[in-house]
């Protein structure tokens, strides 16, 4: 398996390389990188599909100067996560074989280099078992993305991409801190060393907090979330899905890998758990609620990526009090069903921002509100979308549903406990992730109604076709594994379990017997596959029912809605204002706190422009004066009757003094002329 | 046997569920000291509409054409697991409460989304309308069920009917007051007065129907009434399961199966009575109602945690 990872790194390197040579010619270099990055993202998932069920493979090369050492891990967890990105990767250069062309003149070269980059980097920090490698791996991550975000090389995605860069080397910092306090207390870099420490517990609860945060900055919580809607709209959609579906995934993992293996002698403790699980919760009920406000559908997916990630720390979290307090079924469950999410949510963000990439192909905005009537014309994009949507609203039998289901479970399971504590929490978290489904149903009716849904709404959206054939094969690929995940989620749960089970090193609790989900501590169980097999039997028999009767009947089809007798307009359907303002009349308080937080972020990212460019802060400044001096002429004429405006104004000042003056003056003027005339 | 049972449950609550609806209307008229109609007259209601030409709008797509069927199937499907008849979940792989709950939430989704699919402005707002109902009832049903789950040791609805029923669901009071909550949420979620908000502007009276004609009108308005019947049944399956059969001996099966129909012809008097007696509350309002079945909940989340 080490072989297909070389020739997989190997090929993601060379792809880079290539690119940026034909750069010049912006066709070859298109197909270069995503012919290399589709045969590297092939070898890597082989690769990781092979260490999911093989024992852990480490590796060392020895650097010139002690501390360049390069350690590679190769485990189940990593396994998994290379598998991940691996299947993200390859949709998104698959994509990019139609969706670049929009690109060609803006850089290919460099965007084939930095993405293959990308992807090598992502593979490389999931590997690296040594903190210097990671760190420089995790970096290198950070800014090649940082490059694919600002591609557009506009104000947003300037404002967007340094947002992120920012928020990612604030999260940098934390690990790296946390990094060294491991470091300091064994003396050496490497992983292997960290493992076998038992750090004593105020050392090893600042590393664990110290990672958590700054993974959780990677990978966009609460209240560092604000990076994700301004920066993953702004880069292409096909490297969004790999950011939104990917790259934040790597913050769970960095989570997970600290906190079970390289604290894992050191040993957990249950405060660390109930944090988590309370900003997951924040996290999902923040995340979505946010979501419902946007208009821009592709920043309504960023916002709920947030909302993913706070489910998947949910199963974590569930998982880290589970192994802390030594409940080998409740930690088997809560991390088995994190990363059954964590998988889940990469597959239907990704279909789902590839999906959000082809209607801003087909019509050249991402304004949910000019949209409308799209399923007519893209009926292939319109079902994928669909699909994806209800595979995230967790609507049984998709895979959304599954991952929920176990970490409801969990969460319940965890809540069966004597400490009252853990019982408040979990039933607050229950709740939480209730609301959560509640208002991703929501969401995601807006967004794929309005869009696709309905009445055109501007001759964009009328004059929309359907995307070239690779868009559509890859958006197509993605949601039959998102049906296979769910469907056959019997036959992928005990592979999960086991990953889970070799993370903590405990042995795996059962959660499937044939093509049954169970829960053992919460004695259910649940099939996915029976609930749609029933639903489609009873469906059919009720749609053929429906269509005999009107076969005889017959159906009759009008232009126009009935709309009450009203004349119907495009003016009067339903935009994602509409409901953004229903929910946002109802959950009023949530919105009130959003200004706070977003704001805080944006006020760091703004006090680090300024104190490492202050020159660009004096070249806004500049930009602002200039403005001035370019005044549309509209405008100087309006200053001018202002001024003059102001000056007669002092005339008249209400004082009867100046009035007694003007009688004065104007007595004397009179006799002046009298007195002159004569 | 346990199959026959999920059949005969899900068959009786789609044959019963239009007489529901007719004896509501029965009740309101009497209340309102009229003769009113028959409590058939849904029957005859849905027999003419089945028989009528379909009308559809240009703008509706595939969304609206499936809507009907699966709105009535979801529901059945979920009828079929719930512990109606017996106190066992008939078929136990559909009766865990998450499952019910988000399968719930797939007609939810649907039936807004056919909303919009019309692209009539009366009918999305209705939609809309739905979708924030759901939202608000949710964390109420949601808390109410981990109160029961913890009370039971399970999430499995027939579990937890088994438990209430032997009286072995401890702590006693929070269990009570867990019913009391969920039959505030349950009232919520089957859209009746004073909470029908799809349907509560003049112009929006029946809002997301309003695109619909004919025999999709006729299934969707069959699924509705199923959905309350459903939604009810949840209640008694949870808080009111006497008579329900322990065993699966025919006697047992009869005498649950009189029981389930005595006991949902109580729970829709009750709804009935309620219904007619209030006005509609303004929909900005709602949340505030919703708060109050929140807030009983998580009355009845403390006295479990003190256990009384």
């Amino acid at each position: 398996m080490l072989e297909l990872l070389y020739a997989s790194l190997g090929l993601s390197v060379a792809g880079a390389v290539l690119a940026l040579v034909a750069g010049r010619s912006p066709r070859a270099a298109k197909a270069v990188a995503c012919v290399f990055g589709m045969l590297a993202a092939l070898a890597s998932f082989g690769s990781g599909a092979i260490a999911l069920t093989s024992p852990a493979a480490l590796v060392t090369f020895v650097g010139p100067m002690p501390f360049t050492n390069f350690t590679l891990l190769l485990n189940p967890l990593a396994g998994l996560l290379m598998c991940v990105i691996s299947v993200l990767a390859f949709v998104a250069w698959l994509y990019g074989l139609s969706y670049f062309d929009e690109y060609l003149d803006r850089g290919m070269g460099s965007i084939g280099f930095f993405m293959n980059l990308f992807i090598a980097s992502m593979m490389l920090v999931i590997l690296s078992d040594n903190a210097f490698w990671f760190l420089v791996f995790f970096e290198l991550m950070s800014l090649t993305s940082y490059m694919l975000v600002i591609v557009e090389q506009n104000e947003k995605s300037f404002k967007g991409g340094f947002l992120y860069l920012v928020m990612a080397h604030i999260g940098f910092l934390m690990i790296a801190i946390s990094f060294f306090l491991m470091a300091t207390a064994t003396g050496s870099l490497e992983f292997e060393s960290f493992r076998e420490a038992a750090f004593e517990p105020g050392l090893a609860t600042a590393a664990f907090f110290l990672a958590f945060f700054g993974f959780g900055a990677k990978a966009g919580i609460v209240p560092f979330h604000s990076w994700l809607p301004q920066a993953h709209p702004a880069a292409p959609s096909n490297v969004s899905a790999l950011m939104s579906g990917g790259m934040i995934k790597i913050g769970i993992f960095g989570i997970c890998k600290v906190c079970f293996d390289l604290l894992g002698a050191a040993g957990g403790q249950v405060s660390w758990g109930i944090v988590v699980v309370i900003i997951g919760a924040v996290s999902s009920v923040l995340g979505v609620a946010y979501a419902l406000r946007e208009h821009d559908l592709k920043s309504l997916l960023a916002y709920h990526s947030v909302e993913n990630i706070g489910i998947i720390l949910l199963g974590v979290g569930t998982g880290i009090v589970g192994w802390a307090s030594g409940n080998v079924w409740l930690a088997g469950i809560g991390l088995m069903a994190g990363l059954y999410h964590l998988v889940n949510h990469a597959m239907f963000k990704g279909l789902l921002f590839l999906g959000a990439g082809s209607v801003l192909h087909a019509t050249g905005t991402r304004n949910m509100e000019i949209l409308g009537g799209l399923a007519r014309v893209m009926p292939v994009t319109a079902v994928c979308f669909l699909m994806g949507s209800l595979a995230i609203s967790a609507i049984p039998p998709l895979n959304g549903f599954v991952s929920e289901w176990f970490t409801y479970q969990g969460l319940i399971g965890a809540a069966m406990t004597d400490d009252i504590l853990l019982r408040v929490v979990f039933a607050f978290a229950v709740v939480a992730l209730a609301i959560t489904g509640a208002l991703a149903v929501t969401c995601f009716v807006k967004a794929f109604g309005v869009t696709f849904l309905g009445e055109a709404r501007s001759d964009a959206a009328r004059n929309a076709h359907e995307v070239p054939l690779p868009m559509k094969a890859s958006m197509v690929l993605l949601t039959v594994i998102c049906v296979a995940l769910g469907l056959g989620a019997a036959w992928f749960t005990p592979l999960f379990s086991d990953i889970a089970s070799s993370v903590l090193a405990a042995p795996a609790a059962p959660a499937a017997t044939g093509a049954v989900l169970v829960s053992l501590d919460t004695a259910s169980a649940v099939s996915p596959l029976l609930i749609f097999v029933l639903l489609a039997c009873v469906f059919a028999v009720c749609l053929l029912m429906r269509n005999a009767a009107n076969a005889k009947a017959g159906v009759v089809r009008d232009e126009d809605p009935w709309a009450c007798g009203y004349a119907p307009d495009t003016h009067m359907e339903a935009l994602a204002s509409t409901v953004g303002a229903h929910v946002g009349s109802n959950l009023t308080p949530l919105y009130t706190l959003r200004s706070g937080v977003n704001g805080a972020g944006n006020a760091v990212a703004n006090f680090v422009q300024h104190a490492v460019a202050p020159e660009d802060a004096a070249a806004d400044a500049a930009k602002g004066a200039q403005d001035g001096a370019t005044r549309p002429l509209s405008d100087s004429v309006l200053s001018v009757v202002h001024s003059l405006g102001t000056w007669f104004s002092r005339l008249e000042s209400g004082d009867f003094r100046t009035y007694i003056v003007y009688i004065v003056v104007a007595l004397v003027f009179f006799l002046a002329l009298i007195i002159l005339v004569r | 046997m346990e199959i026959v049972v999920a059949i005969v449950q899900a068959l009786l609550l789609v044959a019963a569920a239009p007489l529901m609806s007719g004896i509501a209307r029965k009740i309101r008229a009497k209340m309102h000291s009229r003769q009113g109609a028959s409590v058939f007259q849904d029957y005859y209601d849905l027999a003419k509409l089945w028989k009528r030409t379909e009308v559809r709008a240009g703008t509706a797509g595939l969304v609206t054409r499936i809507m009907p069927p699966l709105f009535l199937a979801t529901f059945v499907v979920i009828a079929a697991g719930l512990p109606l008849i017996t106190r066992a979940c008939p078929v136990p792989l559909l009766g865990d409460v998450i499952t019910v709950l988000y399968l719930m939430a797939l007609p939810r989704f649907v039936f807004s989304l056919a909303s919009i699919d019309s692209g009539a402005s009366y009918t999305s707002i209705g939609g809309i309308r739905e979708l924030i109902v759901g939202v608000l009832v949710e964390p109420a049903l949601m808390l109410v069920l981990v109160v029961m789950a913890l009370a039971c040791g399970s999430t499995n609805v027939g579990t937890m009917a088994t438990s209430v029923a032997t009286f072995t669901a401890t702590p006693p009071v929070a269990v009570v007051v867990a019913g009391v909550a969920f039959a505030i949420a349950c009232y919520m979620e089957m859209g009746k007065v004073p909470f029908d908000m799809a349907e509560a502007e003049q112009e929006i009276q029946e809002g997301p129907l309003a695109e619909l004609s004919g025999p999709s009108l006729a299934m969707l308005k069959l699924g509705m009434s199923v959905k309350q019947a459903v939604v009810a049944g949840l209640f008694i399956a949870l808080f009111l399961p006497v008579g329900a059969a322990a065993s699966m001996a025919p006697l047992d099966l009869i005498v649950g199966f009189v029981a389930l129909i005595v006991k949902m012809l109580v729970v829709f008097l009750v709804v009935s009575v309620i219904e007619n007696a209030v006005i509609r509350v303004r929909y900005k309002y709602l949340g505030r109602y919703t708060w109050f079945a929140v807030g009983i909940a998580a009355l009845s989340f403390v006295f479990l945690i003190i256990g009384i």
